[in-house]
């Protein structure tokens, strides 16, 4: 759980929305979650987190970079077709 | 590259204090496209070579997370231009004798686009540069590039110098583990001067400035308004 945490953090630091954000949230789930006490309930959770900081997280970060560095280095059609729909 | 650049009170340059570094994203893409090459076990080996101060290893331990064996670190503090990097890069490919070396194909604090056929040339290697494939044979690379107006595609001699675009791949994210794990790859450091490359520049920058603030634009009723305007600012 505390592994967890950790990547939730560091993984974080890259997040759009910012660290001090993703911080608050992952402290109110891993608190809703504080009373588990069956191993699988346990290990379902952890699970859970994990797959959340790899398709949600991860992908938003990557996502949102791709974006930005698509919009700035546009090749010459993006930037004429961008340009005709300002102009219409 | 998602930092708010602000420009020096001096006009001497941009504001790095306390900036977050990180990878040039289209380095990123050309480290990723040598560690799919490595995968795909179309290379044997992946070296991550890094010119900066002693922050740069952050760097280099990126792309070691992302699957580079090893890294190269050129200890250098000072600001440097393609020339110079292209210099200290043919010194390391000529200790390394690597087949291919990668390069994004401009870094997005000067977008100079110069370091990666520059230092084909100083190589006399080929080069495929703006490439978004990358396909590897025995005997050749063939790049596709991306060029005003579509696309060219090239069959490179080896060794050959490919700098990245940004449609040749999306990169993979350095997960935690990874990042633990390449602490433990080796990182080699030497200087410019252990590479016999001079770092004296003939190049000056006179004065850095922020682009002019966008003028509003004024709303209009109609288009009796609108020509009237028009015929004011003298465009008639």
């Amino acid at each position: 759980v505390r592994d967890l945490y950790k990547r939730v953090i560091v993984v974080g630091k890259d997040y759009p929305k910012g660290p001090d954000y993703v911080r608050e949230k992952a402290k109110k789930w891993f608190f809703q979650n504080k009373d588990l006490s069956s191993e699988r309930d346990i290990k379902r959770a952890v699970a859970t987190g994990r797959a959340f900081i790899r398709d949600e997280m991860i992908a938003a970060i990557q996502l949102k970079k791709y974006r930005v560095m698509r919009e700035r280095y546009k090749v010459p059609e993006e930037e004429a077709l961008a340009e005709n729909r300002t102009k219409s | 590259y998602s930092v708010k650049v602000r420009v020096k009170a001096d006009k001497t340059g941009v504001d790095t204090n306390n900036v977050k570094m990180s990878m040039n994203p289209f380095c990123e893409i050309a480290v990723e496209e040598a560690v799919r090459m490595k995968d795909q076990k179309l290379a044997s080996e992946v070296v991550a070579v890094t010119i900066g101060p002693t922050q740069s290893q952050e760097t280099l331990r990126t792309a070691m997370a992302m699957g580079a064996d090893r890294g190269v670190h050129i200890k250098c503090d000072q600001e440097l231009q393609p020339l110079t990097v292209a210099k200290l890069l043919k010194a390391v490919a000529e200790k390394e004798k690597p087949d291919m070396v990668l390069l994004g194909k401009q870094a997005i604090d000067d977008d100079a686009n110069q370091t990666g056929q520059m230092l084909s040339a100083l190589l006399g290697w080929s080069q495929g540069s703006f490439a978004s494939k990358v396909t590897a044979t025995k005997e050749s690379l063939e790049v596709v590039r991306e060029i005003d107006g579509g696309t060219e595609t090239l069959s490179l001699k080896m060794p050959a110098v490919v700098t990245a675009d940004l449609r040749l791949n999306e990169p993979r994210y350095a997960t935690l583990p990874n990042i633990m794990k390449a602490r433990k790859k080796p990182v080699e450091t030497m200087s410019p001067e252990d590479l016999g490359v001079s770092i004296d520049t003939k190049l000056k920058t006179v004065s850095v400035a922020e682009p002019p603030t966008r003028q509003a634009g004024a709303m209009v009723a109609d288009v009796n308004e609108l020509v009237a305007k028009i015929k004011a600012a003298g465009f008639a």
